[in-house]
Parts: structure tokens; C-alpha cells; sequence
């Protein structure tokens, strides 16, 4: 039998693979907009609370700067789009490469320090950051970009309009889903390892052999370029980008996605970006006042459940199967 | 060149004295939570909103603004206790409990600022100055309530470096800082000094809320650009050294208004996180080390 943590992430997997497949279909025949193009962002705002927890989860870093390289990517995105050509697949290669350099670059800054110091850093780079591009005229400045073009994507099946939120949304899930089947490779391997490793006693690592400072960049640089290409995904979604995508509310907010999710875990973030979306948008009707809500929550979870929703369901399994052992 | 100094120079150090008193009052509490408990506190900036928020709601009431320097910060002591002793303190015994409490601290600060919002409204309320007129100094004007903001300010300060370095209280919560274990096995109660501190470092944040209210307007996320200074102050001067905080605070808060002489004001604050990524990059102890050190 797997172990309970184990199993509760592939049970996370399985459930929102196939209510998003439902969603889709049913979707589609209802010529659905609202719900799909909700769907769809809790998809992109996931794939940043992965990279979150990437650093947080998996290496033991705590980033609080994240929206750096998601903001950084939305806005490369719309540039490339308006700018040069609208095609996505010119769009995420630039974004891709040009985040492995902005990680690579960052990484120097930011892996000087570790601890509640990679934290403040991480929150500086990104302060810094928002203000330039909040200030910056030819960005647009306070407003940000607008009319951003809709795309033609070429696949095997035929082109596909980013402005049918069906096929968009279908198009989100393939590349959110592809960056979290990357990260899942890269924890079968030996640097994946190594990460637990820095995670569980950094210093300890020396003694058996290992150094941490390469291993740590190529997490570093990962969790850019996968927060950076669900930025890219967004202004596709929304025709444009403003300044606050960089503020330290987003950065924040993926925080409390990964923790309510299930820390360490990458499919949790995915999942707690769903549940938060969803819960944002039922509870918008009633009230504006959801911060409230959410935080009351998020400070219960991390006093009483530190695993979030992942580890619950993963205690759960374990008594379950601890009952069925005693029958 | 003596008129530059007199006319463009010295306002401009005199305004920045002001307000880096303020930002100093915030980052000694900041920095005094940090140096004994080893909590990154979140929202120490809501608490800053939470005393300008008290003033706004005590002076309606016809209290005093002079009463509110008092009341505010005595109002806030029982709130950070509780804060401490309920949340805190619940996560305190695990391993990572640095990113645990930053994050349960961030978690309040949510909750703190959406609470505002609901009691207070999101517009900004903007009391009017308790001193009023202004005054000749080396033959310049500056308002009377910055210059009493200053001096009441330095004497806080003063007044708190007195509290840490030279009573017997501040002994017990420097020993506590030092060792934990030796200073329980001397007799004193760890965990009370823990809560005592805390909900002294947010009275703190709350005086400075109460101080500077007048002078910016009140609203639920004022906390938020405030804080953010405040961060770089503790971060330069080094986290947990009370020199530190007064150091930085000065020098970062001269830095931002000497600097917006030259550059447009909104390129300043850049240039302040900028200096802050600097130091911890090079030298994350900051100036000087922290309160184990000082």
C-alpha cells in the first residue's frame, strides 16, 4: 500500500483532472463563459502558488516575492503578442528563456540568504520591481497594457481562438498541467532528492558529500520560469496586464494558496487556487468582505493543520486503512 | 550656497527627521519582537492602522488627542498579549517555526485590514492637527506639530533604550533573548516576557499610528507603504538591534527625502528597497548585529 500522502495527491489529481474534463464538456455544450474563464484563471494563479511551493515545499524556502516572475511574464507576454507577433508558442518560448535568465540572475541576489532572510530578500526584489514597472511610462505605467491581441493557437487538431474560453481553458490546463508533470519529474531524480535533503538539514547535506548552492539555484530558476509562464498565459486570457499583477498581494495570495492546499505537495496549490477562486467568487455575491474569511482560515490552517487540505485528506486515508487493518 | 543649505537642504532634513522618528518608533517594536521571539511580524503595520484607527475613534468620542498618546498604546498591550498567547505561541515549538509565524502574523494582518474596511469604511479619514501655526527655525517655517513630532518621538526612543539597557525589566527580556533555558532555570517566566514583549512592540507600532494620523490621512491600508519602510530600517540596521533601528532609520528616511531633491519623489522608495537588497546581500546581520550582540 503507498503511503497516505502519496495517495491523497493522487486522489487530488485524479478529482480535479476529471471536473475539469466535466467542466469542459459540459461547459462547452452550455456555451458556458463565466465559469470556464473562472476555471481558467484559478489555473494560471495555481501554476504561480506551484512555483511557491516548489521553493517553500520542496526546498524549504519561503519566497514572498513570487509575483516578480509572474507579473514578469505576463507583461514579456503581452509585449511579444502586441509588439512582435501574436503566437503563443513565440510567446512562451521567449517567456521561458528569458525567465531562466531573470531566475538565473535573481538567483545570485537571493540565494546569499536563507531563512525569514530569503523571505525579506525575495519581498525586496519584488517591491523594487513594482515600483519600477508602476513607474515606468512605456510600461504604461499605473495602468498597465491594453489590447492585447486574441490568438490563433496552430495544433494538430486545427487553430484555436483564445477568445473561446472553452478551448483556452483547455489550452491553460495542457500547459499548467505539462509545468506540473515537469516538476514531478524533476523530484524522481537525484536533484529532487538533494531537495528534500536542503529541506530536512541544509548543513548536513556537506557531511555526505553533497553541495546545496547548485541544487538550489535550479530550484530557484524552475519556480521562475513556471511562475513566469502562468504569467505569460494571463493577458492571453484577459487583453491586458497592469502593475498590481507584481504587488505583494499576489505574491501573498499564491502564499495562502499553497499553505490552505497542502505545502510540498504541488498539487495542492492547484487545488487550493480552485477552492479560493471559487470560494472568492460565491462569497463576492454576498459581500466584498472576503479577505476576512479567507485570513480567519488561512491563520486557523496554519496553527491547527500546517498540511492544509492535502494532509488532511492524507490523515484521512490513514485511519481509514488503519480501520479496515483492524477489522 | 549657505542660502541652498538653508532653504532647500534643511526643510527637506527637517521633514525627513520628522517622519524618520515615526518610522523608527515602528521598527524599534518591529526589531524588539524580532531580536527576543524571533517572529517576523506581519502585521505590525495593521497595529500601526490599528492606533491611528483608535485616535480617530477615541477623539470622535471627545477624548483628547494628548490622552490618546496614552490610552492608545495601553488599549493595544492586552491585544498583542492575547495575539501572542493565542497564536503565536501555538506554533512556537516547531522546527520552522520562522516561516510559521511570518506566515501567521501575515494571516492576521488579512484579517486586520479587511476588518478595518468594515468598521471604519475604506475612505480615508483625515483628523486635524492637535497643534497648529508653524514656526521660524534658521529662518525657515516648519509646522508645529512635525517639530513636537520629532522631539516626542526622540524621547520615546529614548525613553525605550532606557527601558532595554538600563532597568532591571530589560535585563530579564535581554537575558531572555541571550538564553531561554538559562533564564527559566534562573526563574523567570519566559513565556510571559515573551507575550509582555510583543504587546509592547505593537503598542509601539500603535503610538506611531497615533502620532502620525495628523499628518497622513487614515485608512485600512496605510499599514502597507509604512510597513514596507519600516522593513528596510530593521533590515539595514540589522534585525533585532535597537542602535540599528535608530541608525538606519534615520540615515534611510534622510536618504529618501534628500534624494527626492534630485530625482522625481516616486523613484525614492525604489531606491530605499534597493539600498535594503544591497545590505542583505552583502551583510544580512545588517549595521550591527542584534539584541544577543548588543
Amino acid at each position: 500500500m503507498l503511503n497516505p500522502q502519496v495517495r491523497a495527491i493522487r486522489l487530488i489529481e485524479i478529482l480535479l483532472l476529471t471536473s475539469a474534463l466535466v467542466l469542459f464538456i459540459v461547459g462547452s455544450i452550455l456555451q458556458d463563459t463565466f465559469f470556464l474563464r473562472l476555471a481558467t484563471e484559478s489555473l494560471i494563479f495555481g501554476g504561480l502558488a506551484m512555483s511557491v511551493d516548489l521553493l517553500l515545499g520542496i526546498v524549504g524556502l519561503l519566497s514572498l516575492g513570487q509575483a516578480l516572475y509572474f507579473g514578469f511574464g505576463a507583461y514579456l507576454s503581452a509585449l511579444v503578442l502586441k509588439e512582435i507577433s501574436p503566437s503563443f508558442f513565440l510567446a512562451i518560448g521567449i517567456v521561458t528563456l528569458s525567465a531562466t535568465v531573470l531566475g538565473w540572475i535573481a538567483s545570485f541576489v537571493a540565494l546569499r540568504s536563507k531563512g525569514v532572510y530569503f523571505a525579506l530578500i525575495t519581498f525586496g526584489l519584488a517591491q523594487v520591481a513594482a515600483k519600477v514597472v508602476y513607474n515606468t511610462r512605456s510600461l504604461g505605467a499605473s495602468d498597465g497594457m491594453m489590447g492585447v491581441p486574441i490568438l490563433q493557437i496552430w495544433t494538430p487538431f486545427g487553430a484555436i481562438d483564445t477568445s473561446q474560453p472553452g478551448s483556452f481553458f483547455l489550452i491553460t490546463l495542457l500547459t499548467i498541467g505539462g509545468l506540473y508533470a515537469v516538476l514531478k519529474y524533476f523530484l524522481t531524480t537525484p536533484m529532487g532528492s538533494i531537495w528534500h535533503a536542503i529541506r530536512s538539514n541544509e548543513d548536513r547535506l556537506a557531511y555526505v558529500g553533497y553541495k546545496s548552492k547548485g541544487p538550489k539555484q535550479v530550484a530557484f530558476i524552475l519556480a521562475a520560469v513556471v511562475a513566469a509562464v502562468s504569467g505569460a498565459l494571463y493577458p492571453m486570457l484577459r487583453g491586458f496586464v497592469s502593475p498590481e499583477l507584481m504587488f505583494f498581494s499576489v505574491s501573498g495570495n499564491a502564499v495562502v494558496t499553497v499553505v490552505l492546499g497542502g505545502v510540498g505537495t504541488l498539487i495542492g496549490p492547484i487545488l487550493g487556487s480552485v477552492l479560493l477562486t471559487a470560494f472568492k467568487s460565491i462569497i463576492g455575491t454576498w459581500t466584498v468582505h472576503h479577505h476576512i474569511v479567507i485570513g480567519i482560515i488561512f491563520v486557523v490552517i496554519v496553527v491547527s493543520a500546517p498540511k492544509g487540505i492535502s494532509g488532511l485528506l492524507a490523515k484521512y486515508l490513514s485511519k481509514k486503512h488503519s480501520h479496515k487493518g483492524e477489522e | 550656497m549657505l542660502e541652498s543649505l538653508q532653504y532647500i537642504y534643511a526643510p527637506q532634513i527637517v521633514n525627513g527627521l520628522s517622519i524618520g522618528v515615526a518610522v523608527v518608533l515602528m521598527a524599534l517594536g518591529l526589531t524588539i519582537i524580532f531580536g527576543l521571539l524571533d517572529v517576523i511580524n506581519m502585521s505590525h503595520g495593521e497595529f500601526y492602522a490599528a492606533g491611528a484607527f483608535f485616535s480617530v475613534s477615541l477623539m470622535a468620542m471627545g477624548v483628547s488627542f494628548w490622552l490618546c498618546l496614552l490610552l492608545v498604546p495601553l488599549l493595544l498591550v492586552p491585544i498583542g498579549f492575547a495575539m501572542e498567547r493565542l497564536l503565536i505561541q501555538k506554533v512556537f515549538h516547531y522546527k520552522d517555526r520562522h516561516i510559521l509565524t511570518l506566515l501567521l502574523t501575515f494571516g492576521v494582518a488579512m484579517v486586520l485590514e479587511d476588518g478595518y474596511k468594515i468598521i471604519w469604511g475604506a475612505n480615508p479619514i483625515k483628523p486635524s492637527a492637535p497643534i497648529s501655526g508653524a514656526s521660524e527655525l534658521l529662518g525657515v517655517m516648519f509646522p508645529n506639530y512635525r517639530l513636537f513630532l520629532m522631539v516626542f518621538g526622540a524621547l520615546i526612543i529614548f525613553a525605550v533604550w532606557v527601558l532595554i539597557y538600563k532597568t532591571q525589566l530589560g535585563a530579564i527580556v535581554r537575558a531572555s533573548a541571550y538564553d531561554k533555558d538559562m533564564s527559566s532555570s534562573l526563574g523567570i517566566p519566559v513565556m510571559r516576557v515573551y507575550a509582555l514583549t510583543f504587546a509592547f512592540g505593537v503598542a509601539l507600532a500603535g503610538l506611531a499610528g497615533v502620532l502620525l494620523a495628523p499628518i497622513y490621512s487614515v485608512f485600512p491600508t496605510m499599514g502597507r507603504d509604512f510597513i514596507l519602510m519600516a522593513f528596510s530600517v530593521v533590515i539595514v540596521g540589522g534585525l533585532g538591534s535597537i542602535k540599528g533601528a535608530v541608525v538606519a532609520g534615520i540615515l534611510l528616511t534622510q536618504l529618501q527625502s534628500i534624494s527626492s531633491l534630485y530625482i522625481s519623489p516616486v523613484w525614492s522608495d525604489p531606491l530605499v528597497f534597493t539600498v535594503m537588497v544591497l545590505v542583505l546581500m552583502f551583510k544580512p546581520t545588517g549595521l550591527y548585529g542584534g539584541m544577543k550582540n548588543a
